[in-house]
């Protein structure tokens, strides 16, 4: 299982907006409507390909809930990359994106990279957040914005891997001491991309590769 | 490499004495050879065997137990084994099911933390086996001699030095250097030291692969430090005081069962005859018997010593007392005068600690576990109580329930809580069958509790996490109202953990990390070092009583047990103590960083043998007395809340 560079990410945002579903559709290619709610954190993993250069993604999974605030932020360390995640249909958790983008600001790296998901896209009969208002947050914050679907699968891949870009840009424009660990980044020995492509147990993504 | 050190042993000033004392027993011998011929595993060779070596489970010479003591070389991993001698008349005071609970099963001597040789100037040379997990054997006694042998054949095998201060003390795989750590992973020749034995889980194994697939340093240089003498040790205090703990805990095991025994009848001050209440309560849990699966699942690992080829399967430790079959009918009504009255509460504490319950008596006995019955109650007065607090519920529930459709737009509370709780009940145990499906009623029921309760209980409200400790007791009552109020009860204790300031949590993780200091000081130096002493690794196994980490009715095996408050009200921090233990080896031998650890920790769920585990606790809590005690400050849950006060500090409004 070889990689370039390991990045590590971090999903975050409100209860029940979607971030564990976002996480099971990227790595299983699956939406599993029932599942049980996270308690304080689980993990993912996927292999993509950008610049024809194998990485793996290295996703953790936060339980939302307020109470566990001050747990979560012991885990945004090292992440290089985060997903900020709130649901089309409630209002309220986009009303909560500041004090998420708060706790990343504070905790996190200031290079992070976020990227604004705009969660359950295929409910638009609900909606209850417009796409403009989305992507003018993004704009004021300096995020990337995307609206996605979990369910359907629209954008998914593509957040993931936008993310993963901005991350490589990064490292390419020397933004990033990727020998330094705690920029949420590790280097690996597969710097040269293998025929095998894909890694871990999921196909490989190499066409979905921008930047 | 210290070889000549090590094997100069004439200094063993009785060992002649002891061959010489061995040669009483040896009339056994014959005897022995035939019974204890057991079956090496194929493949596997002996490289070392000792008869008459014995333990000493009290002080009467009566009940000594006699063995033959063996190393079993199989692959490239050494194994030790200690197997009593059946059925010789003179150790006619202990049962021979009772003898065989000391038998040492094929131990992984890579699970060997160290080997400590004592030579009395007077009577038999005996060593102590101290394993990584930090639990020790009874000291084995060399009628016949032998310790040099044994420790020399250990040495063939594995990585085995001096310790710098004692020199009776022999540690294995003890590696100063991080080189040297590299190099065990990497299994040169010679070394040998497998860090990780079979006796490790599953998740260990594909990591190893891992660990010897990247590990591509090349072999020169690898064998130059190999060669290289190992460095004297730096004095370690806390490594020291860690010895002396497990020193302790040793002598403890040393009288294993009467001590603990004799520990609770002194406590309790119950006034049996623990050799009456041996007979009574444990016959039925010495290994051989197969468990009642019936109501568990079928889940049950075997203890049995004739289990066929599973003598390489576990750690067979035998200080935590084997555990017994769940408490059945039969067995709960003797616990009960006739009309129904729990007559010897911590008697009946001890079984359920020791073994569970039956399924079928969860839903009588839960409520008396958790305090919502009180245990001097007959049988008609908590039939009483139950009309009782069954009108009360649903006047708590009416509470909400009345809740217009033009009120509730003006109570923002209520409707977050009841959305949050709306959510959370459907993401709960729905693999379960009694939760699983479209449009389950006991999701309904789940929710209808939930939100009473954050009536019930409005300053703290709903928190996520709450679900899953409600799930097993309304799947055990199967009453909405007895469910709610034997919920009610436990949240008396854990309601802390649901605390907005997390501080219930906090004083547990900080408790946790006491412990872990007094009965491991190394690895609570390695979380120091490593930035990882807030615990937040352990954050789920406390919030919600390992309730994500086993399967659901080994969770609710788990719980009964906690709940029995027998030898602590803290038990789960001990058993945090002791899986954390038993993976020390692999988190520091693979310099796990905080999220690596965090990762791994995840990981083990599903994978955690409970009463194994279990097993561990019980013999660290034992083994941290006082002391263990003293590192857990007052009113940390789930005791319950030291004052009678306001239970819970009115949160601020984006509380749920």
């Amino acid at each position: 299982m070889s990689y370039a560079y390991l990045f590590k990410y971090i999903i975050i945002g409100d209860t029940g907006v979607g971030k564990s579903c976002l996480l099971l559709q990227f790595t299983d290619k699956r939406f599993q409507p029932v599942h049980d709610l996270t308690i304080g954190v689980e993990f993912g993993a996927r292999m993509i390909t950008i610049d024809n250069k194998p990485i793996k993604l290295q996703i953790w999974d936060t339980a939302g809930q307020e109470s566990f605030r001050s747990i979560t932020r012991s885990y945004y360390r090292g992440a290089a990359g985060a997903l900020l995640v709130y649901d089309i249909t409630r209002r309220e958790t986009f009303n909560h994106l500041a004090s998420w983008l708060e706790d990343a600001r504070q905790h996190a790296n200031a290079n992070m990279t976020i990227m604004l998901i705009g969660n359950k896209c295929d409910l638009a009969h609900r909606r209850a957040v417009s796409t403009e208002e989305g992507e003018q947050f993004a704009k004021e914050h300096g995020l990337i914005f995307m609206e996605a679907s979990a369910k359907t699968a629209q954008n998914v891949e593509e957040a993931f891997i936008k993310t993963a870009a901005s991350i490589y840009k990064k490292i390419q424009d020397g933004v990033f001491d990727v020998s330094n660990e705690s920029y949420g980044i590790k280097v690996g020995y597969g710097g040269i991309p293998g025929p095998s492509g894909g890694r871990d147990g999921s196909s490989s993504q190499s066409g979905a590769c921008c930047s | 490499m210290q070889e000549p050190e090590l094997h100069d042993l004439s200094d063993d000033a009785d060992y002649a004495a002891s061959l010489q004392q061995g040669s009483t027993s040896m009339m056994l011998r014959s005897d022995s050879v035939k019974s204890s011929s057991s079956r090496e595993p194929e493949g596997a060779e002996l490289v070392y065997t000792r008869d008459n070596v014995a333990i000493h489970p009290s002080s009467l010479a009566s009940e000594r137990i006699s063995g033959r003591l063996k190393l079993i070389k199989q692959n490239s991993s050494l194994f030790m084994t200690w197997i009593p001698y059946k059925g010789h008349g003179s150790t006619a005071k202990l049962s021979e099911k009772d003898t065989n609970l000391y038998s040492i099963r094929a131990v992984p001597v890579s699970d060997i933390r160290s080997i400590r040789r004592h030579a009395p100037p007077l009577g038999w040379q005996y060593i102590i086996i101290v394993l990584s997990s930090g639990l020790a054997y009874p000291p084995l006694y060399f009628y016949n001699g032998g310790v040099k042998e044994f420790i020399g054949t250990i040495k063939q095998h594995v990585f085995l030095t001096r310790s710098a201060e004692d020199v009776n003390l022999f540690l294995v795989n003890d590696f100063q250097d991080p080189l040297q750590k590299t190099l065990s992973s990497l299994e040169l020749p010679r070394a040998i030291p497998l860090a990780y034995g079979p006796s490790n889980i599953s998740v260990d194994e594909s990591t190893l692969v891992e660990v010897q697939g990247s590990g591509v340093n090349d072999g020169s240089s690898s064998a130059f430090h190999h060669q290289g003498r190992p460095r004297n040790k730096v004095h370690d205090p806390a490594r020291d005081l860690s010895i002396q703990v497990l020193e302790k805990f040793s002598r403890v095991t040393k009288f294993a069962r009467e001590t603990t025994t004799q520990l609770f009848s002194e406590h309790h001050g119950n006034g049996y005859d623990p050799n009456y209440r041996r007979t009574n309560i444990h016959t039925p849990a010495v290994p051989g018997h197969p468990k009642k699966s019936s109501s568990v699942g079928g889940k049950v690992p075997h203890e049995s010593p004739a289990s066929g080829n599973s003598e390489f399967d576990e750690l067979s430790l035998i200080w935590g007392k084997p555990r017994q079959p769940p408490l059945g009918y039969e067995e709960w009504i003797s616990f009960l005068d006739s009309e129904g009255r729990v007559t010897d509460l911590n008697a009946l504490r001890k079984r359920i600690f020791y073994g569970g319950l039956d399924h079928e008596l969860r839903k009588e006995v839960w409520g008396l576990l958790l305090g919502y019955h009180s245990h001097d109650s007959t049988y008609a007065e908590r039939e009483y109580l139950k009309s009782v607090k069954k009108s009360e519920y649903e006047t708590i529930k009416n509470q909400w329930k009345s809740i217009s459709l033009a009120q509730a737009k003006r109570f923002t509370k209520f409707r977050e809580r009841k959305g949050l709780i709306e959510k959370d009940v459907v993401r709960t145990d729905r693999s379960i069958g009694f939760y699983d499906g479209d449009d389950n009623p006991n999701v309904n029921v789940l929710r209808d509790i939930l939100l009473t309760y954050s009536f019930y209980n409005f300053d703290l409200g709903y928190c996520q996490g709450m679900s899953d400790l409600l799930s097993p007791i309304l799947y055990v009552m199967d009453d909405e109202s007895e469910a709610f109020w034997c919920f009610v009860a436990l949240m008396e204790r854990l309601g802390p953990n649901f605390n907005r300031d997390q501080n219930g949590m906090h004083s547990q993780l900080f408790a946790l990390s006491k412990l872990v200091e007094l009965l491991d000081g190394s690895l609570h130096n390695y979380f120091k070092q490593n930035d990882c002493l807030n615990y937040f690794f352990c954050f789920r196994w406390i919030l919600i009583q390992f309730k994500r980490e086993f399967q659901y009715e080994k969770t609710m095996q788990l719980w009964e047990v906690l709940w029995t408050h027998y030898l602590s009200e803290h038990l789960h921090l001990y058993l945090c103590v002791a899986i954390l233990k038993r993976y020390r080896n692999k988190i520091i031998g693979e310099e796990m960083d905080f999220d690596t650890l965090l990762k791994f920790i995840n990981e083990l769920s599903g994978h955690i043998d409970l009463d194994a585990t279990l097993r561990d606790a019980e013999a660290l809590c034992i083994c941290a007395g006082e002391n263990g005690a003293a590192c857990i400050p007052p009113g940390t849950p789930p005791s319950l809340p030291l004052d009678d006060g306001l239970l819970y500090s009115q949160q601020d409004d984006e509380v749920l």
